[in-house]
């Protein structure tokens, strides 16, 4: 008898050898991109179709309708530049964009209104996210607006690029995984201008706060009254004002009646505006407390608060900022460049934050090779570039805050302005190191990669 | 006392005046109206606003006299417009009906500014002879110290005190008063002595819109010239009404005074101030639940 060497297929082998090949050729470019064995759905990962859809929920309507009105120009404008190119693609370093879309895909988007206010923001966000399938949504001019969609970005699983968020709480207590902000915080303006104001005005001076009464003005006021402290200042009393207030005069009394003989307006937006102008209607610019000449600070300071307030009233009032127009270095002057090309004016700190964030991200994106957001998200943390704006930035990965060049500014008053948008002057570029702080400054935990 | 006292006080006084003149410029023109013409208007607030948008423009332009003569006579003919074109159809309508309308037309024209001239603030100074402060201490013996307060907040208390002035003369002292008086009784009976009550409506109309326009013009370098005025003014103003009475100037003269000063003398306790208005209207309705000197079987 011979023994056949005919190799027989038995039915089972050949159904094993063709699930095998079927598995092997579905994980194939598992074991080729990075992680990739890890995806699964997330929020609106995996993206399907050619498009893929950023949201930008700003306020179009209420007090910072023209911040929104702003950051929407900006937005527009990134998007213009991912597809196409142009701006701070050119100068952004280290990036993967190529204009060409993010990860072969083109870049289209929805816009929403967060009405500067919580709730409104989180039904216009997550319409975003469930209807329009957005895989990252930014935006925002208020600290409880964004404090609010971050953590409903964290439970839907969808990157939240912050606005414009000044509020401690921001990246401190309320910080989570899903959430980063460009923007600079309340500790940081503390910081960078707590000198200034002890180098100009003296270390023996007695400050009276007004304070905006939610996240942002109790963070804001917690880190002045700090940093002025430590500088030898003292405290003399802080009155809480509603929001949206329009008369102060009755909180200004009690500063008249103090022997304060700075008063700080820890107020935004309009509430800055009404409080400032009228702060200087009671003639506080001119006055003379303990022998000294009366100040006015506001730490927070923006180009279209001091355009509400006019140059007459703002003239040589201190505060800080993210970003100024003005500024030489080339990523500014490539972005101020496209932004008045395009629109015909400069863009404001709010405009410049958001262009920022949605490169920040569409370049994570692009580095990680994937929208998976927990890459996207490692992809951002502990992320150094430059060409954004003035210096080296860097997005820390223990609370998501990105550390960068902060900016004392000065109001400028009619005689000194040069030309229609010229209403701060840098005094002072405070470089990162100074305003950096440690991670464990603010408690708070960023929760996991993965929603729950 | 001590001098810290009396200057304190002092302050909080004229503060609590001051907040007061502009909520009874505002609240006058309402209540006269609703007074009249049984109507709830709650486009008053932006009536206010148009007249500030008007008077930064006109001032900024022409100068501030211009304002003080234009931006009253504009906001007459807005307001003459306004009970012509579309309140006159609505006062044999509900009292809700007319809330509706009204209330819409105060978003329409706060939207519209909005739209025209972005939402941020326009600025608007006050003229060269009405800014910096007055030394009180240099006319008040009883004052220590430094004590001053802004001109222009002092202007408003004289302007709103003589618009009040004017307006009861205007009322006491005319046959126009006589009638419309007679009219805020009753309307009805008016009409069958022959009287022609439409026509004079649209003037109380007018008047009221006027009113508004000088608030607007003396009031707009306090409250600032940006959309959002007119409702922020608005809340404060309709408690004036209710608190005074519905539909007596003299009661919303006192309720005026009454919230303005409740808001300077609670400034220092965040908590409180921020309900105060509020609190005083409670505590009003729940002893005199027409309000200080509300009618019988008005708005009932």
């Amino acid at each position: 008898m011979s023994k056949s060497t005919k190799t027989t297929i038995t039915r089972r082998t050949a159904i094993k050898t063709v699930a095998a090949s079927a598995l092997a050729v579905t994980c194939a470019p598992a074991f080729f991109v990075r992680n990739a064995w890890a995806e699964k759905a997330i929020g609106n990962f995996p993206v399907k179709g050619k498009e893929v859809v950023f949201g930008f929920n700003v306020p179009q309507t209420g007090a910072y309708a023209d911040e929104g009105a702003d950051e929407l120009r900006a937005y527009k404008l990134a998007v213009d530049h991912l597809n196409n190119g142009g701006g701070m693609l050119g100068t952004l370093d280290p990036c993967a964009l190529d204009g060409n879309g993010v990860l072969g895909k083109k870049v289209s988007y929805v816009v929403g209104d967060t009405q500067t206010n919580p709730d409104a923001a989180r039904t216009s966000a997550r319409r975003m996210v469930e209807r329009d399938k957005v895989i990252m949504f930014g935006g925002g001019s208020s600290s409880a607006v964004a404090i609010a969609q971050q953590y409903l970005a964290q439970e839907m699983g969808v990157v939240f690029m912050c606005g414009l968020t000044h509020s401690n709480d921001t990246t401190g207590k309320d910080r989570r995984r899903y959430g980063f902000r460009h923007f600079y915080n309340a500790y940081m303006t503390g910081k960078a201008l707590g000198p200034v104001l002890a180098e100009t005005y003296g270390s023996d001076r007695r400050a009276f706060h007004l304070t905006a009464d939610y996240t942002w003005g109790h963070t804001q006021y917690e880190s002045i009254k700090s940093f002025t402290e430590a500088e030898g200042w003292t405290t003399v009393n802080n009155i809480m004002t509603p929001l949206g207030n329009t008369d102060y005069s009755q909180f200004l009394t009690a500063v008249l009646n103090s022997d304060a003989d700075v008063v700080v307006l820890n107020h935004y937006g309009k509430d800055m505006v009404n409080s400032l102008t009228q702060a200087v209607q009671f003639g506080m610019r001119e006055m003379q407390k303990n022998g000294k000449q009366m100040q006015v600070v506001v730490p927070l300071f923006s180009r279209l608060m001091a355009k509400g307030a006019g140059p007459s009233n703002i003239d040589g009032v201190f505060g800080t900022a993210n970003w100024n127009w003005a500024l030489r270095d080339t990523g500014s002057q490539a972005f101020v460049k496209s932004f008045e090309r395009e629109y015909g004016f400069p863009p404001s700190q709010a405009a410049q934050t958001c262009y920022v964030q949605t490169l920040l991200y569409a370049d994570a994106c692009q580095r990680a090779g994937t929208f998976y957001p927990p890459e996207v998200i490692k992809a951002l943390e502990g992320h150094t570039f430059t060409g954004a704006g003035p210096g080296e930035s860097f997005m820390r990965a223990g609370d998501h805050q990105c550390f960068h060049d902060v900016l004392v500014v000065q109001g400028q008053g009619m005689a000194a302005r040069q030309g229609d948008f010229d209403f701060l002057r840098v005094y002072k570029q405070v470089p990162r190191d100074q305003v950096s702080y440690p991670v464990d400054t603010f408690p708070g935990d960023l929760g996991p990669y993965k929603p729950a | 006392m001590s001098g810290h006292l009396i200057n304190s006080l002092t302050l909080q006084v004229l503060t609590g005046l001051q907040l007061g003149a502009i909520y009874a410029l505002i609240a006058l023109g309402l209540t006269l109206i609703f007074g009249t013409l049984g109507v709830v208007n709650f486009a008053h607030g932006a009536l206010y606003l148009v007249a500030a948008y008007c008077a930064v423009f006109i001032a900024n332009s022409l100068g501030f006299g211009w304002g003080v003569v234009l931006v009253p006579t504009i906001l007459f003919a807005a307001g003459w417009i306004m009970e012509r074109g579309l309140v006159r159809h609505f006062y044999t309508r509900p009292h809700t009906d007319q809330i509706l309308v009204t209330f819409g037309l105060a978003i329409v024209v706060e939207e519209a500014l909005k739209w025209g001239f972005g939402s941020n603030n326009i600025p608007y100074p006050a003229p060269a002879w009405g800014s910096g402060i007055v030394r009180l201490h240099d006319y008040l013996g009883f004052l220590e110290g430094f004590v001053v307060f802004p001109k222009w907040r002092l202007v408003l208390i004289g302007v709103s005190l003589a618009v009040i002035v004017a307006l009861f003369a205007l009322l006491r002292l005319t046959t126009f008063g006589l009638v419309i008086r007679a009219g805020m009784r009753d309307a009805g009976m008016l009409r069958f002595l022959g009287v022609n009550i439409s026509q004079r409506f649209a003037l109380v109309f007018g008047l009221g819109a006027l009113i508004a326009g000088v608030a607007g013009v003396f009031g707009g370098p306090i409250t600032q010239v940006s959309p959002e005025v007119g409702m922020h003014l608005l809340v404060p103003s309709f408690l004036v009404v209710v608190i005074g009475g519905m539909g007596s100037l003299e009661g919303a003269l006192i309720a005026a005074m009454l919230l303005g000063m409740a808001l300077s003398f609670s400034a220092q306790y965040s908590a409180v101030q921020q309900i105060i208005i509020y609190l005083v209207a409670v505590v009003v309705l729940l002893v005199r639940p027409r309000g200080l000197l509300g009618k019988k079987g008005v708005f009932e």
